[in-house]
């Protein structure tokens, strides 16, 4: 039996359907990083023209680091970096930083802002809390998972009472809370919709505002008369009615997730509890709107959920949200770049709301990894497209670890504690002061005080913008502040008594520069150095206010 | 959106008459400093400014400026006559009532909300929602001079939080706030370092930071943070104002307690050249002993801020200083068990004077018993853009943000037209 014969023109029009084939399947296989690339790209047509270059290796490596890790690197690792000649070394360095326990700790403070806006402690304390969330992050709960808790939890359970703190906190004033989970949750800020159809923002309505309002009018604040602890307490019947201060018209909704459908109650159910409200016990009814929130959350088909955290978890790294502020999505003020968004809000939703795998992928893009330099005619198209790196302002808490480990102060207090350790535990404590998560904790317990007070000077907009200002108090703080003042002084072998004790010029600055700048400095910047000291005479004077000087650039007060 | 607020067209049309006439320069300052230059000379030489006393807790209306003696709800004061025939104020204030020619009083209130911290922030930044800039930051923004030797929002406390002032406008504009009459945190240097080697180390800075700078071309960032340096400098070359204690005859006059040593820090801040200056007076939420609270607390307010008063008016510059006396609510009519009166944002006064502020005017009125606004309603869209009308700043203008033109006033409110001069 002969084959028929096979055309050429069938050949190659199936060898050219092949190819497409293969392409096609090759660009849905190719990693997302590089998706997210192409996309930027195709979104303007000169974007090579204007695209900033790759960023130097000592630049990746600060980044990387203020990013993942929330402090500047030592000069010991930068000098490690750039003398590595592995081809990956960026991407090995990611992974580390990601499995390092200080990422805990950088996402802890992260997402503290973010959920509570830095809103004081009242019926959760803080510690707890902050616990809480830094545990999350240390076991890399889902996105998904640790919203669902948070949106769960009724303050009852010992478990996951810390995750109440985010009802507990704001009194569970519930027109609050619905602008806070319209905020932080969904990216909208449905504030304006309480009282009216939003007057210049199509896509903002009452019932939007009424829809969350309806999962939690049921729900109040109950004080256990036990241990004196507030508590989430419900009602089974109550509905949500609303009327227009513009129009006078009311309306009606039950619980609902912005535009996707009512959440009927089951009829059969209607006002029966579990546990009747009284004066002694708080009311569980067996229907609960309240814990419906959660899942209505997490639900696949609520997309906004998945779009506002991709577009945080983008601003985070990229500088400023694809729909920036990051709580302002609505068609008049819609994503920059509208595919980016949903190829990363469907990609989290694949990847199971793995928040370490997003911003690994995220650290890859070619769009991280731009210069911060770009030429000065392209700048402005550059940054309006991604296409140079943003700056970014260290949070106070970045801020406060750069400054610690710049000068030296965080390996002092490190030192102590292991000392402390060893003198405690001789048997085992030099095992256990070589564990990561143990030196984390160490340290963070040891200088966490400085932290707080950094974060009571530099704490601004609270996490719904990427917008920088800075104050007169910040500026005398590092002026004329205690902290700095005694970091900058000479000991134990910090950075000015290491600079006190070498006296080659070229070595000195580069230990200087390395140190706070996490960079070599050029012929240029090592003259100055040399002739610094020679304007002020007293050498040692000269160390102190160069490392101020320093750290007080704009260059060390930005992630850039 | 513009929708009816009660506010008349004649009422609009005086008060544009009246600004055309009276303030044409600062008009000019809409937005974002687009000044005109034959009238930026004028503006230099005739900067506007703010004293804003704050009566932090919520001062009773019915024992300030509203007073229903002999009623349901009036409580034990009486009524007294001041300088302005037909307007009667409560006895706890005697030395304002000699001095009622210079303020005017808004008794019809309304703001809706019985919360401290929403009814302060509506006050300040005019808007019932969101996050608007406050009135000293506004004021900052758009009326102190490139060249002012203080920062533009200065405010004395003794507490409070730490309020998000300036919302989407830099932060060079955001409140300073000063812990009391003593000088700014951070003011003097901790250690040892010298004035010469401070000058050195802060030249270096800003050489290193010039020099990054240029490199990235972000200058939203970088000159806000460079000029949180030059803010920084401007107080410390001020210092002389924090040090030392007041001439024993200030003291005698303004009163040696904490409000009257905060309102002469306040005199003297105005007169180095800040633009708004915010003295808070705490201690008003009186849900029981309202009465004698209101004794005391009102004694020490009125004779300190008449002394102030009095300064401003002596050296001229109350023709150019807004004075506003505010709270973030008043208090019930109705009387409590323990003799308090409760949060009230329903029905309540306040007052003001001075630049563009017509004098010895009564806007609106309560109800008989106090417990409703009779006439005239406003609340903090109205008083907001009053104030900056009175100013001279446009408030239908924008604020210019990258990517945003924000009104400046909520566009669902506009001035109370009679209080413009």
């Amino acid at each position: 039996m002969t084959h028929p014969r096979t055309s050429p023109i069938a050949l190659f029009s199936m060898a050219a359907f092949l190819w497409f084939a293969s392409a096609a399947l090759a660009a849905e296989q190719q990693p997302v990083h590089q998706r997210i690339d192409s996309l930027l790209a195709a979104s303007h047509p000169q974007f090579a023209s204007f695209a900033a270059s790759r960023c130097s290796d000592s630049e990746f490596h600060r980044r990387i680091h203020l990013d993942l890790v929330g402090r500047i690197p030592s000069a010991k690792e930068t000098r490690e970096f750039l003398d590595d000649d592995t081809s990956t070394k960026r991407e090995t360095l990611i992974d580390r930083l990601l499995a390092d326990p200080r990422h805990a700790r950088r996402m802890q403070y992260v997402f503290d802002e973010m959920l509570m806006a830095r809103m004081p402690a009242t019926n959760v304390p803080d510690a707890e809390w902050r616990n809480y969330l830094r545990q999350s992050f240390l076991a890399n709960k889902p996105w998904n998972q640790l919203v669902l808790e948070i949106l769960s939890a009724d303050g009852a359970d010992p478990q996951l009472r810390p995750a109440a703190r985010f009802y507990l906190d704001r009194n569970f004033d519930v027109d609050l809370l619905t602008r806070d989970i319209g905020r932080v949750f969904l990216g909208v800020d449905l504030e304006c919709a309480q009282c009216h159809d939003h007057p210049a923002i199509d896509t903002y309505l009452q019932q939007h505002y009424y829809g969350i309002n309806a999962f939690l009018s049921r729900s109040y604040l109950f004080t256990n008369p036990k241990n004196k602890q507030k508590q989430l307490g419900e009602k089974a019947e109550g509905d949500v009615k609303f009327t227009s201060v513009f129009t006078q018209e009311s309306s009606q909704t039950n619980p609902r997730m912005l535009d996707l459908p009512e959440i009927p109650d089951p009829s059969e159910s209607a006002k029966q509890y579990l546990v009747k409200p009284d004066k002694k016990s708080r009311g569980v009814p067996t229907y609960s709107r309240r814990l419906k929130l959660g899942q209505a959350m997490i639900a696949a088909d609520n997309i906004d959920f998945r779009r506002n955290i991709v577009n945080r978890l983008w601003a985070i790294m990229l500088g400023r949200g694809l729909v920036e502020p990051l709580d302002v999505r609505h068609e008049q003020n819609p994503p920059s770049h509208p595919a980016v968004l949903e190829l990363l809000a469907e990609e989290f939703l694949q990847h199971n709301y793995d928040i370490r795998w997003m911003l690994k992928q995220l650290a890859l893009t070619e769009a991280y990894q731009r210069s911060s330099y770009a030429a000065e005619e392209h700048r402005e198209t550059a940054a309006k497209n991604f296409a140079v790196g943003l700056l970014k302002p260290q949070s106070p808490e970045q801020l406060a670890w750069s400054i610690m480990q710049a000068t030296g102060a965080a390996d002092a207090a490190l030192a102590t504690k292991e000392a402390a350790l060893l003198k405690s535990d001789p048997k085992f404590g030099a095992g256990r002061t070589t564990h990561p998560l143990w030196r984390e904790e160490a340290l963070h317990d040891a200088l966490k005080a400085n932290v707080d007070q950094f974060a009571l000077k530099f704490a601004g907009q609270n996490g719904q913008t990427t917008s920088f200002g800075a104050t007169a108090n910040q500026a005398l703080f590092l002026m004329n502040g205690p902290l700095v003042d005694r970091w900058l002084l000479p000991g134990s072998n910090n950075l000015t008594d290491r600079l006190k004790k070498q006296t080659e010029p070229t070595a000195l600055a580069d230990e200087l520069y390395l140190s706070v700048l996490c960079r070599k400095p050029t012929v240029a910047e090592v003259a100055e150095v040399t002739e610094y000291f020679q304007t002020v005479g007293d050498r040692d004077a000269g160390i102190q206010e160069f490392v101020w000087a320093l750290l007080s650039s704009a260059e060390f007060r930005f992630n850039h | 959106m513009r929708r009816d607020t009660g506010c008349n067209a004649i009422d609009h049309a005086i008060s544009r008459r009246a600004m055309l006439a009276g303030s044409a320069a600062a008009t000019a300052v809409g937005v974002a400093g687009k000044v005109l230059p034959a009238e930026t000379k004028q503006l230099a030489t005739q900067q506007k400014r703010i004293l804003q006393v704050f009566l932090q807790g919520g001062v009773s209306q019915l024992e300030s400026w509203d007073p229903k003696p002999g009623t349901r709800y009036g409580g034990p004061f009486r009524a007294i006559d001041t300088s302005v025939p037909g307007i009667r104020i409560s006895e706890l204030l005697p030395h304002i009532a000699q001095r009622m020619h210079h303020l005017s009083i808004v008794r019809s209130i309304n703001i809706k909300t019985n919360s401290h911290q929403q009814g302060h922030v509506f006050m300040e930044r005019g808007r019932r929602a969101g996050v608007f800039p406050y009135i000293g930051t506004v004021a900052a923004k758009y009326l102190a001079p490139k060249t002012a030797s203080l920062p533009g929002f200065m405010h004395i406390t003794t507490r409070g939080l730490n309020d998000n002032t300036n919302a989407f406008l830099p932060a060079e504009f955001a409140q300073l706030k000063l812990p009391g009459a003593a000088a700014p945190e951070n003011l003097k240097h901790s250690g040892k370092l010298t004035a010469d080697a401070a000058k050195r180390r802060n030249e270096l800075r800003r050489r290193l930071s010039q020099r990054f700078s240029g490199k990235v071309g972000q200058p939203a960032f970088t000159d806000s943070y460079d000029s949180s340096y030059t803010l920084a400098d401007k107080l410390l070359a001020k210092k002389g104002l924090f040090e030392g204690d007041p001439p024993p005859k200030e003291l005698e006059r303004y009163g040696s307690h904490p409000f009257g040593r905060n309102c002469i820090v306040a005199r003297k801040l105005l007169e180095a050249g800040s633009t708004c200056v915010k003295v808070t007076h705490h201690g008003y939420d009186t849900h029981a002993e309202n009465f004698n609270f209101h004794l005391e607390q009102l004694a020490e307010f009125d004779k300190t801020f008449c002394m102030l008063l009095d300064d401003l008016h002596d050296s001229g510059m109350l023709e150019s200083t807004l004075v506003l006396i505010m709270s973030e609510f008043g208090r019930t009519p109705k009387i409590n068990q323990r003799y308090g009166r409760d949060h009230w944002g329903t029905a309540w006064s306040m007052a003001l004077g001075g630049c563009g502020i017509k004098p010895g005017a009564v806007v609106g009125m309560t109800n008989e018993e106090g417990t409703a606004v009779a006439e005239r309603e406003v609340d903090g869209r109205h008083l907001f853009h009053t104030y900056f009308r009175a100013l001279g700043l446009d408030t239908t203008d924008h604020h210019d943000i990258p990517g945003r033109a924000i009104p400046i006033g909520d566009p669902t409110g506009e001035a109370i037209g009679e209080l413009l001069a």
